[in-house]
């Protein structure tokens, strides 16, 4: 499970490392592009807005986030795993902060549940069509279509 | 002398208005009680009851009446400025501009649940409306008026007692505190409501066609076909408004997205997705009668249970987020109200189970139509699932274990792009494949080109454009195929009728999606489908974006694009005070237009509200939003975002429209008596098949496609 990662995330960041071998002949700036930052967007993305609901700081225009987010930078720079930092939010705000609720205990169902339902209903459907391409047997006329 | 006079009788005329709204909506709810009673009654008696049956669509028309008088108040009491009538004071502001005035009767929660029954009187009006005809009592209709005036006496209770927008305000405030800022302040504020009303409160109609049906014991015959169109005609609004909507979060909110698995979108999306699964597990009933039935049914009442619920979370405030605008004893009635209404539907369901037969069908291959249409259940289904789950379990968590946990687009993204993935593979595979099945190699050859096509294209996303994510291939591939594939249909029915009349191509595809108004509205559905999917997909792999503070004069370069700031300008309005930046954009070193992304400060919030800057193109769009600047004008802090392909997002809401448009719309009489007349076990509306002259003329003028 997690080798899917957030789609817009992970793409994001491949853009990003994608871009130097286009060809993209801008001066690096304080805001280049580098791992860090691309790293920066990765984590940042999965830490709540504390004001905006349902945003990441990532995404939040609001200044709050933007500090956050530069704390974010601050402690990447700084050598801490990424895991550390989150620890640390959580630290401060709770499991609330982070978007992806982290996959232990009752919180596994969340993750579980969806992919045991589409399990379940594909053997539903399986077992459907095997019945309905089943070949007729003695009686029965051929376009069985109304019920009993 | 005079103006005094004038002054005392508006004064006498205000303090009239709250009452006389307050009483067409109690009169609502007196009218849709008797209403159900009446139509209940109708409803047992058949044939014998036809005064009941007219008394019922009496009170439906009524109800309607009311509900215009009590919304049409209200929309005066707002341009008036009556801050006696207490909504009016919570949103109404003489310094708001008269258009925001009039859109703010669905800005906060009663005027929105006033709009509701609005909108739902007027639908059950026209269900009610069509009914006057019949020859024969038609009970399922009178039913389903039935239900939908309890639906309708459940709303105007809410309106009467915790909801109730026409309470007096005393002492009247002088002035009020406008709507909420984000609410006034973009134009598609004036569209997105009224269209998710318009597709939301319509999915009620599909249910109460199905109780309806239930109820008069008709579910073994033509429940489908008039169920089907009222879903389409709702999904067709609520479809364009999930899009309107996300149009405006991304010319508002100012983040450059479109889609948070905000709560609020999730409730839309839910009903969206069962109504989706819905219109296609359906054409296998249409066609096999009993097949899929007492599924049918289920997705039907779990749609209109979907939008209750949705409407629950976003209008109790058991959920916070941005659009949740209240807390207060209203949830109660909502859960209530849910309760009944489950508890109502699966008594009904199970009461009939045994006559909704075992679904009983017959199929000459694993490879058809029926089958796809089976997945594409399966998933839609389980995408609800996971939708509702995560939706709902920040509240359980809390529930449980009491702590607050979050459920965000990283879950719902990580979650759902696979699913997504494979729907768009079942849009392309599902036209190709005949009903009932066929042989491998048949289906193999008709999808050969959709599959080189999609080949190509995923490759080419790979080798050229550089993409590495799996889904992002996949979703590229996909698309490429399934528009191939939907595409090849238009293009071999054209090719096929030319070939039978000679006529030109576009004479030719003009008529075949004309004769065949379900099927080829259906494709063209699919065509918006895949067009959101390339926009989604291709603005988020390929968005590229920059933050920067520059001072006049210097440039945020991205991409190919160099975005100069001028200056930063500010203006004072009645309601607001904006402060905007003047950038002018450079493609390739050319001019290319000036952007003005700004801020807005309104005096009621103390969060500046963005208006980002958009420079749409076909395709992509330069975006760029004003953080934050000094107040001496000597630099503006930017975020530029490419992002490709956006602008096929909205166009492609539009082409599902038109698409919806096209299946939904009514058919003439001449085909409707052809088509009966082709399939005798075909039952016709209000049961009464057309005479054989008829047909036979009918037939004769050529309307045979």
């Amino acid at each position: 499970m997690m080798l899917i990662r957030t789609l817009p995330a992970l793409l994001l960041v491949l853009a990003m490392a994608a871009r130097p071998a286009n060809g993209s002949a801008q001066t690096p700036g304080p805001a280049a592009d580098s791992a860090l930052e691309a790293a920066t967007r990765e984590l940042a993305s999965q830490i709540r807005c504390v004001q905006c609901q349902g945003l990441s700081i990532q995404d939040s225009p609001s200044e709050l986030s933007k500090e956050m987010k530069q704390i974010i930078r601050e402690q990447l720079a700084a050598g801490r795993t990424p895991e550390e930092v989150k620890a640390y939010f959580v630290a401060r705000y709770g499991e609330w902060i982070l978007l992806d609720p982290p996959a232990r205990g009752l919180n596994l169902a969340v993750y579980i549940l969806p992919i045991l339902s589409l399990l379940g209903g594909a053997v539903v459907v399986v077992v459907l069509v095997r019945r309905w391409t089943r070949p007729l047997g003695d009686a029965g006329a051929p376009d069985a279509g109304a019920g009993p | 002398m005079c103006g005094g006079r004038a002054r005392r009788l508006r004064m006498e005329a205000d303090s009239v208005t709250g009452a006389v709204g307050h009483t067409a909506v109690a009169l609502a709810l007196a009218l849709s009680c008797y209403g159900v009673i009446a139509a209940a009654v109708a409803g047992r008696k058949g044939s014998a009851g036809r005064a009941w049956h007219a008394s019922a669509r009496g009170a439906a028309y009524a109800v309607f009446l009311m509900y215009a008088v009590a919304t049409f108040t209200m929309v005066y009491a707002l341009v008036a400025h009556d801050f006696s009538v207490k909504y009016v004071a919570q949103v109404g502001s003489r310094s708001t501009p008269l258009f925001f005035t009039v859109i703010s009767l669905w800005g906060a929660l009663e005027g929105s649940i006033l709009f509701w029954g609005f909108v739902l009187a007027l639908y059950t009006a026209l269900v009610a409306y069509g009914g006057r005809r019949s020859k024969q009592a038609d009970s399922q209709r009178t039913y389903a008026t039935a239900t939908l005036l309890a639906v309708n006496a459940f709303f105007s209770l809410l309106l009467v007692k915790p909801a109730n927008p026409f309470a007096p305000e005393f002492p009247v405030p002088l002035d009020g505190p406008g709507p909420n800022p984000l609410l006034q302040n973009h134009p598609l504020m004036a569209v997105h409501p009224p269209l998710l009303y318009l597709g939301y409160v319509g999915l009620s109609v599909p249910f109460a066609f199905a109780v309806g049906a239930l109820l008069a014991g008709r579910e073994d015959e033509g429940w489908i076909r008039e169920t089907r169109r009222w879903t389409l005609v709702a999904w067709g609004f609520l479809t364009l408004a999930i899009v309107a909507g996300m149009w405006w979060s991304y010319e508002v909110l100012g983040w450059g997205g479109y889609w948070a698995w905000d709560p609020v979108e999730n409730a839309s999306f839910m009903p969206w997705l069962t109504a989706t699964a819905f219109l296609h597990s359906s054409m296998v009933e249409e066609r096999r009668p009993g097949m899929l039935r007492l599924w049918n049914l289920c997705l039907v009442v779990a749609t209109f249970l979907l939008t209750i619920l949705g409407t629950f979370l976003t209008r109790s405030g058991v959920l916070l987020s941005v659009h949740a605008f209240t807390r207060g004893p209203i949830g109660y009635y909502f859960l209530g109200f849910i309760a009944l209404a489950l508890i109502f539907s699966l008594t009904l369901l199970a009461a009939r189970a045994d006559r909704l037969g075992r679904g009983q069908g017959r199929l000459d291959s694993a490879v058809s139509r029926e089958a796809v249409f089976l997945v594409n259940n399966l998933i839609l289904t389980a995408f609800t699932f996971t939708v509702l789950l995560g939706t709902l379990f920040p509240l359980v968590a809390e529930a449980v274990r009491g702590v607050k946990v979050s459920v965000g687009a990283p879950f719902f993204n990580r979650m759902t792009v696979p699913l997504c993935v494979a729907l768009l593979f079942l849009v392309g595979v599902g036209p190709v494949l005949p009903w009932r099945g066929i042989q491998p190699g048949v289906a193999a050859r008709s999808l050969l080109v959709p599959s080189v096509g999609g080949l190509a294209v995923a490759l080419g996303s790979v080798l050229l454009l550089g993409v590495r994510d799996v889904y992002a291939v996949l979703a590229f591939g996909f698309a490429a195929f399934a528009l191939l594939s939907n595409a090849r249909e238009f293009v071999e029915g054209t090719r096929a009728r030319r070939r039978a009349t000679g006529e030109s191509w576009s004479l030719a595809l003009a008529r075949l999606v004309r004769a065949n108004r379900h099927r080829y509205g259906g494709y063209i559905a699919h065509v918006g489908v895949i067009s959101i999917a390339i926009g989604i997909s291709a603005s988020s792999t390929f968005r590229q974006e920059r933050e920067a503070t520059v001072r006049p004069g210097e440039a945020v370069e991205i991409g190919p694009f160099a975005v100069r700031f001028e200056r930063l300008w500010a203006r004072e309005e009645p309601h607001r005070f904006v402060v905007g930046a003047d950038l002018a954009v450079l493609a390739d070193g050319e001019p290319a237009g000036r952007l003005d992304p700004r801020l807005n400060f309104y005096n009621t919030s103390d969060q500046a509200i963005t208006t980002p800057a958009v420079r749409s193109r076909a395709g992509g769009d330069l975006y760029v939003n004003l953080l934050a600047f000094e107040r001496d004008g000597s630099s503006a802090t930017l975020h530029v975002i490419i992002e490709p392909l956006v602008p096929w997002i909205w166009i492609g809401g539009g082409i599902i429209g038109l698409g919806a448009l096209i299946a939904a719309w009514p058919e003439g009489r001449r085909r409707r008596l052809i088509r009966a007349a082709r399939r005798p076990g075909a039952d016709e509306e209000g049961g009464d098949r057309p005479p054989a002259h008829e047909v036979a003329s009918a037939v004769a003028h050529g309307a045979v496609s």
